[in-house]
């Protein structure tokens, strides 16, 4: 049901390899030796196997981020890239999608799409906030059916503080008839109002004609009516009947082209997809755990046509944290009264986008204005790259990890692949370790040598590898 | 000519009209709680007697008593004071800083990003608006006050030669195997740039302490004295857009020791910047406006829980303007004898960022390039005649 000149809410073209290569064409070959000549037709050790599927740890490296949003410890690592056999990758994805980490990183992207922000211009307020994030998080921890909910946010009425779904409605900059169905359509069916035909447009508009919306004498607290009285007899649940009855199809399409586009980097949705979601009653978790165990989903980013990513902004500041062991400080004027979070707070876990930090804005957090997947910004720029190598407070925090006991008196050998795992979640391999040795060995002795352990880490975390997801 | 730069200070959560540009010495004690104007270089210019150093040069500057908008909330306030546009669109347009650092980014080749936030970004709305990253301001943190102004990427940890920092750089370089022949040339691109700004001079631009101590006591060695000074020579480099935004402005209670003490940092402050920039011969390119999102209500709110304070207030409020193609030493526009409304010559938000776009060389009323490929002008159709000509150079 593809109509013409309809834009699709997708996400900004940030992803390196991807679709094309799906039909045997490698975009980007192979890897290089040091000098940058590339090695041609060789396995893309250690990334990749001979015929181009990703390396166990590749794919384990792979599935915690998406799955759990971070990546995983040295020990998960080993024990999935050690331990590996033909069954290790199902039982992963199972035990991660019941994991409360995939329910705070799922809850996260749904609360990008269903604008979950306390100030301007979406205006929930702090309360409202924390209600509507809890019901968005307990519709990916309960697996609850997307059309279910659906039905439950567009059938609301209520307070804002004690009817959750009703925050639905309120959670758009533009009030009016026009600014719910534009909300509405954008969220459901992944299309912009704005490009659909006028008579269209006033159809949608027309079943939130009755939508009202009142203060209370609690601070900020806002009730959601229908009003009897409208004309048109229409309310927002006939447009959850019509999202159910003939829009069905492109209702579910819309809600696929995003998990395809978050795992697989796709603009269009795999009908394949489509078909598992609407077998398994418009569910979550069997359309992840069908990606994630896919044959496409194992393919390698170098010659296997799996498309690499630079990693969201509050997964990296969630990374970069638990390598250094860095605390955080969130302080922020918005929303009144003025909000300080425990350092202890993961980024992936801030209820509220209009709460950010430095680190969060420079690395493309979206703002969740409109809900729009190209809020988002994964691409690299200059000051990002320049924080990285640059930033003091990263350097300082780089000479924590490598000064501390575990590091000492250790032969080098050793402090290099505990590195590796930790920031690549893979062994150095044998040229690699041979060069850092050569190149540690060459150094005059005292401060550079002594440095050299945290110029490692400083390298790594500034490489290709670290920063994309891939 | 058109202004080259711009200085915006940003005075957040609504400075009171009475004790800045539009003092009402004459008023009932409710009104302005028996303070009193100064005289200034400019005869009939008065300013707030808070304002000392101000009134030695107001003939560099010019204050806009009329300005009016409808917005009481902060945020919607902000917005259309930065944007020019109502919010409610359901679009988020981009504030001034980015739209000037986008239109002025061919124009510019400097290795600081073109708009540059002194050190913390307004919190409430995002200022890029729907402008990509590209034209995202660099937001510094850090405090311009310490003994080392730390500019997070830009000034680096202490103590690496350039030999060190060259054997880091080539030990990346043999580690950053994956994926190479030319994917990822963004990250590349990105690269190359960022390296560009840690071996050039761009950064010593944060370096406060290569100005004389004279010059830094001049500015007053507080948070305010030293970002203005940091934003003279941001715009120096070549920068086109610097905001300072200074919170603290929102005085509902404690209104006149707040004030007091914001003030006497301000006044000397925004004082030695004008003096600077017109001795350095930099005013006539360097743009600078100051302004809240509103001023306050007039009548002193003296029943608890206030105590003597003042609430927001949009129907009427001043602003001030210098360089850049801004005459100095004119008032524009008049209140009423309590500052309560404007009865002269109104200024909307609109009027006033046309002025700003005007003076840097933008047509307001030119489109305005977006990344969705919208049709839309740099600000809302307006009136032109609103524009404040009168005080053009």
């Amino acid at each position: 049901m593809t109509k013409a000149g309809i834009r699709f809410d997708v996400s900004r073209r940030s992803f390196i390899g991807g679709t094309a290569a799906f039909a045997g064409l490698p975009l980007f070959g192979v890897t290089g030796d040091k000098d940058g000549n590339a090695e041609t037709r060789k396995p893309a050790a250690p990334w990749e196997t001979p015929s181009g599927d990703a390396s166990p740890a590749v794919l384990v490296r792979r599935l915690f981020l998406d799955l759990a949003g971070r990546i995983p410890r040295v020990e998960e690592a080993k024990e999935y890239v050690n331990a590996w056999d033909g069954l290790s990758r199902r039982k992963l994805v199972e035990r991660l999608l019941a994991s409360d980490a995939f329910a705070d990183y799922w809850s996260m992207r749904f609360c990008d799409i269903l604008r979950v922000k306390s100030e301007f211009p979406i205006n929930l307020w702090p309360n409202a906030v924390y209600v509507y994030h809890r019901r968005i998080r307990l519709f990916v921890q309960n697996d609850e059916p997307w059309d279910a909910f659906m039905r439950a946010l567009l059938s609301a009425t209520g307070s804002n503080f004690r009817d959750a779904e009703v925050n639905f409605f309120r959670a758009t900059a533009r009030r009016t008839p026009e600014g719910l169905a534009e909300s509405a359509v954008r969220t459901f069916l992944g299309e912009e109002y704005a490009d659909l035909p006028p008579a269209e447009q006033e159809r949608y508009a027309g079943y939130f004609r009755c939508v009202r919306m009142k203060p209370t004498r609690e601070w900020k607290e806002e009730i959601v009516y229908l009003d009897p009285s409208d004309p048109s007899g229409l309310t927002p649940a006939a447009f959850a009947d019509f999202l159910l009855g003939p829009a069905r199809n492109r209702f579910a399409a819309a809600f696929v082209r995003r998990v395809d586009g978050w795992m697989l980097g796709l603009e269009k949705p795999d009908p394949a997809h489509v078909k598992i979601f609407k077998e398994n009653g418009f569910r979550l978790k069997p359309l992840v755990r069908a990606i994630a165990c896919s044959g496409r989903y194992g393919r390698g980013s170098v010659t296997g046509g799996f498309p690499c990513r630079r990693i969201d902004a509050e997964v990296l500041d969630d990374m970069l944290c638990d390598l250094t062991g860095a605390k955080r400080d969130y302080q922020s004027i918005a929303p009144e009264p003025f909000t300080f979070l425990p350092p202890e707070r993961r980024s992936v876990l801030i209820e509220d986008g209009s709460i950010t930090s430095a680190f969060l804005l420079l690395f493309g957090r979206p703002s969740r204005d409109t809900g729009r997947l190209s809020e988002r910004h994964n691409e690299v720029t200059a000051k990002q790259r320049l924080f990285l190598y640059n930033s003091g407070q990263l350097y300082q925090r780089l000479s924590r990890i490598t000064e501390n006991k575990a590091f000492r008196n250790r032969a080098m050998r050793n402090v290099v692949q505990d590195l590796y795992w930790r920031f690549l979640s893979r062994p150095a391999t044998h040229p690699e370790m041979e060069m850092l040795l050569a190149h540690f060995h060459s150094l005059p002795k005292g401060k550079e040598k002594w440095r050299f352990p945290r110029d490692v880490a400083w390298a790594l975390l500034n490489t290709r590898e670290f920063l994309y997801q891939h | 000519m058109a202004a080259k730069s711009v200085i915006e200070l940003w005075l957040w959560g609504g400075p009171s009209q009475l004790e800045t540009f539009d003092p009402k010495p004459d008023a009932p004690p409710d009104y302005n709680n028996g303070l009193k104007a100064i005289d200034t270089v400019v005869p009939g210019m008065m300013v707030h007697e808070w304002w000392p150093n101000l009134a030695k040069c107001t003939n560099l500057c010019s204050f806009i008593r009329s300005m009016t908008h409808p917005h009481f909330g902060h945020e919607t306030a902000t917005y259309l004071m930065q944007t020019g546009r109502n919010p409610g669109s359901g679009d988020v347009y981009p504030a001034i800083g980015a739209v000037v650092a986008m239109m002025k980014a061919k124009a510019y080749s400097g290795d600081l990003p073109p708009f540059v936030i002194l050190t913390g970004a307004k919190g409430r709305f995002s200022e890029v608006g729907f402008l990509g990253d590209q034209y995202a301001p660099l937001v510094t943190g850090g405090n311009p006050n310490a003994s080392k102004f730390v500019v997070e990427g830009f000034v680096s940890p202490g103590g690496l030669s350039q030999r060190e920092i060259d054997r880091r750089f080539d030990l990346l370089a043999r580690m950053d195997i994956f994926g190479r022949t030319g994917a990822f040339a963004e990250f590349d691109e990105a690269g190359k740039k960022a390296r560009h700004v840690i071996e050039g001079g761009a950064a010593r631009t944060f370096d406060l302490s290569q100005e004389p101590d004279a010059v830094r006591d001049r500015y007053g060695r507080t948070w305010i004295g030293q970002s203005l000074l940091a934003a003279r020579r941001l715009v120096e480099y070549g920068v086109p857009y610097v905001t300072v935004n200074m919170s603290g402005w929102d005085s509902h209670k404690r209104h006149f020791e707040t004030m007091r003490q914001r003030t006497s940092e301000t006044d000397k402050a925004v004082a030695a910047l004008l003096c600077d920039l017109h001795e350095r011969k930099l005013l006539n390119q360097t743009l600078l406006w100051v302004s809240g999102e509103f001023g306050r209500t007039t009548k002193i709110d003296r029943n608890p829980p206030w105590n003597g304070g003042r609430g927001h207030y949009p129907r009427c409020f001043s602003a001030l303007v210098a360089g850049g193609g801004f005459r100095g030493g004119c008032m524009v526009g008049e209140s009423d004898a309590t500052a309560s409304r404007v009865v002269k010559r109104p200024v909307s938000p609109v009027d006033f960022l046309g002025s700003i776009y005007e003076l840097c060389g933008i047509d307001p009323d030119g489109p305005m390039p977006n990344p969705a490929g919208k049709k839309v002008s740099v600000l809302p159709s307006g009136a032109p005649a609103g524009r404040l000509r009168e005080i053009y150079a």
